[in-house]
């Protein structure tokens, strides 16, 4: 196995309840070190695939490796190398967030020493110092989610499966949490992740995306935008009208299309706001100070929706 | 604008629905609520937000009548909090956010309990029901049993389920956590139909939703804080908010926060979003010269941008962080 093998690799995996295909032919691929959002409405299949990837349920068809561990044949072998968090964080109620640490340092085989050090660095980066001694329940959602998180890399896996890690959680703390989730990653570690709050997928290297059992996109957030969104419009505004003059000229002479839609405001409309185009808008508003740029970028909610629609469409046409 | 705390009016006057004075809750030990001042008029979406544990679920159970209170004042639809609700309860819909529709029962037969308890027989049952079932969804599934349902088609019929007997106040707890972007837009659609015959208050973690609110009441620590509409609260922030665009957005945040007046950076995908307290900052025209010049980091492009709900939540919860910090 070489270091630019995909960390997660599952090909044609099927799941059928009966007739129902809950999961049909999903192929994914995932790198190494990377954050890949795994998106889909309720009951499209998200759950259920999760579940197959981290050896909980078996697949009708496909295969499944990760982190050279074949899911399929010895699901128990994948454990230690992953750690998961659950839509209802799995810390026990009735014992204090300390005692749920000592728990699953048993479970992981953990010794004492390694416990004290391992946890000790994760109390100070995931600030749970006061909540060690609460019981889970006692705790407000943003922190428990953070102490589940916490739990989670107890054992160092190299791959975390997080499914709805900030359902419910407030804005500062889902901040925190993602920061969190950016430092697991720039250290090495692969996150595979679900979530509603459709911003947080630009956190994301990669999102996939699946809608009735089957994945309907697989890309980066920047190619999403480019097919499921009108595109970036950037306003181009001076005070000055020989600034806004001067603006276009530099524009068109660098080849980037520009509109006037008011005698001093220009409209720059890109597919992607790419790093030609964003150069080329720093250079003009250094030489000229009167000039304010402003970026409209395509929400990821309104991505999302037009990529639901798409596939709601093509949903329809296959069934008539 | 309503500046005053706990005063969230609406135009069209005519007596406040909802009228807290010094509402003090309780539990056990614990203050979740010390002290609300509320004072709401009239249909609208009123959304309750603020930091997790800030008291938002205790008080909209308390305004559904469901705990015993303390206060000087507690008056909902003219029935007083602290003695008998059951009066409020025929006039008003409560969605807790644990789902508490009966699992084992279709979505016709849960629906069917309701219009019962609320002696509506079975044509008007039908004719307020279908129209809601059709729109979002759920007709399809009107045999399925709503355990068996889908997490957003729940919550689709919980909220179906309290407009049934058209309550004048419906209040919602986070009725779309981990609920897709598809049946959240479904669930705002009937919520917009209805505000102009009902007082909705809802809680949510949201940014979209929280913008589609006519009127936030923002909680901190058991307390009313900030009252108004988004934008009269965004407004109302002291704060300048800059978007800074390159390849490596963590370290354009990090380059910012060294800045001496930046209060605060993060990265997101493709850029990073950095604060500066209106009274320490030295001028746009300065903080884009120099955020621009952060080539190091990567910055291509620094662009000023209006303060908007993400700022201007995280800035209030800061602002109780300072204020927890201070007091211990």
């Amino acid at each position: 196995m070489t270091d630019d093998e995909p960390i997660i690799r599952a090909a044609g995996i099927t799941k059928r309840f009966g007739d129902f295909a809950a999961v049909d032919d999903v192929s994914l691929r995932v790198e190494r070190g990377s954050i890949f959002a795994f998106l889909g409405a309720n009951g499209s299949g998200k759950s259920t695939t999760i579940r197959m990837l981290i050896g909980l349920l078996t697949p009708s068809a496909g295969t499944i490796v990760v982190d050279g561990i074949d899911v399929i044949r010895t699901p128990r072998r994948v454990r230690d190398h992953i750690g998961y968090m659950g839509q209802r964080v799995s810390l026990y109620q009735g014992l204090t967030l300390r005692e749920n640490v000592e728990f699953y340092a048993g479970l992981y085989g953990l010794s004492a020493v390694q416990v004290d050090e391992r946890w000790g660095g994760l109390r100070e980066r995931f600030d749970l110092g006061d909540a060690e001694r609460e019981k889970p329940e006692d705790l407000p959602a943003g922190v428990r989610q953070r102490a589940g998180l916490a739990l989670s890399t107890l054992h160092r896996p190299r791959v975390l499966f997080l499914d709805e890690p900030t359902a419910g959680v407030d804005v500062h703390n889902r901040a925190l949490f993602w920061e969190l989730i950016q430092e697991e990653s720039d250290s090495g570690v692969t996150v595979f992740v679900t979530t509603h709050f459709l911003e947080e997928a630009d956190y994301c290297d990669r999102i996939s995306f699946i809608d009735a059992g089957r994945l309907v996109a697989d890309a980066a957030p920047a190619e999403l935008r480019r097919r499921f969104s009108p595109g970036y419009r950037v306003a181009v505004a001076s005070a000055s009208p020989a600034d806004a003059a001067h603006a276009e000229t530099l524009l068109r002479q660098r080849g980037v299309p520009v509109e006037r839609t008011a005698p001093q405001v220009l409209v720059v409309s890109a597919s992607e706001f790419d790093e030609r185009v964003q150069a080329v808008l720093g250079e003009i508003a250094a030489a000229l100070p009167s000039v304010r740029v402003s970026v409209q970028q395509p929400e990821m909610t309104d991505v999302f929706r037009e990529l639901m629609r798409a596939a709601a469409d093509r949903t329809g046409k296959a069934a008539a | 604008m309503s500046r005053v705390p706990g005063h969230a009016e609406r135009g069209d006057a005519g007596a406040p629905a909802i009228r807290l004075r010094r509402l003090v809750k309780h539990y056990g030990r614990r203050t979740a609520l010390c002290g609300i001042d509320l004072a709401v008029t009239g249909p609208q979406i009123v959304g309750v937000v603020g930091p997790d544990g800030a008291g938002k679920t205790t008080l909209l159970r308390s305004l559904a009548g469901l705990l015993a209170v303390e206060a000087d004042e507690a008056d909902v639809l003219g029935v007083d909090l602290r003695g008998d609700v059951t009066r409020l309860k025929e006039m008003l819909g409560y969605v807790p956010q644990v789902f508490s529709l009966y699992p084992e029962l279709t979505v016709h037969e849960n629906l069917s309990v309701v219009a019962r308890l609320h002696m509506l027989d079975r044509r008007e049952l039908e004719r307020r029901a279908m129209p809601v079932l059709e729109r979002t969804g759920l007709a399809p599934f009107v045999d399925r049993q709503a355990g068996k349902l889908s997490g957003g088609m729940k919550q689709k019929l919980a909220v179906t389920c309290a407009l049934l007997p058209n309550p004048r106040i419906l209040i919602l707890d986070e009725p779309t956590a981990g609920v897709d972007v598809v049946a959240r837009d479904q669930i705002w659609a009937i919520l917009a139909e209805r505000k102009d015959q009902v007082l909705i208050l809802i809680s949510t973690s949201y940014l979209e939703e929280v913008a589609a609110c006519d009127r936030l009441v923002y909680l901190d620590e058991g307390r009313v804080v900030a009252v108004g509409s988004p934008g009269e609260l965004c407004a109302a922030v002291p704060l300048e908010l800059y978007r800074a665009w390159g390849d490596d957005p963590r370290a354009i945040a990090r380059a910012a926060r060294a800045l001496p007046y930046v209060d605060g950076a993060r990265a997101t995908g493709r850029f990073a979003r950095i604060e500066v307290w209106r009274a320490t900052s030295p001028g746009a025209t300065h903080v884009l010269r120099e955020l621009g010049a952060l080539r190091a980091a990567g910055v291509r492009l620094a662009e000023a941008l209006p303060i908007d709900l993400e700022s201007m939540l995280l800035a209030l919860s800061r602002a109780g962080a300072a204020r927890g910090s201070r007091a211990a």
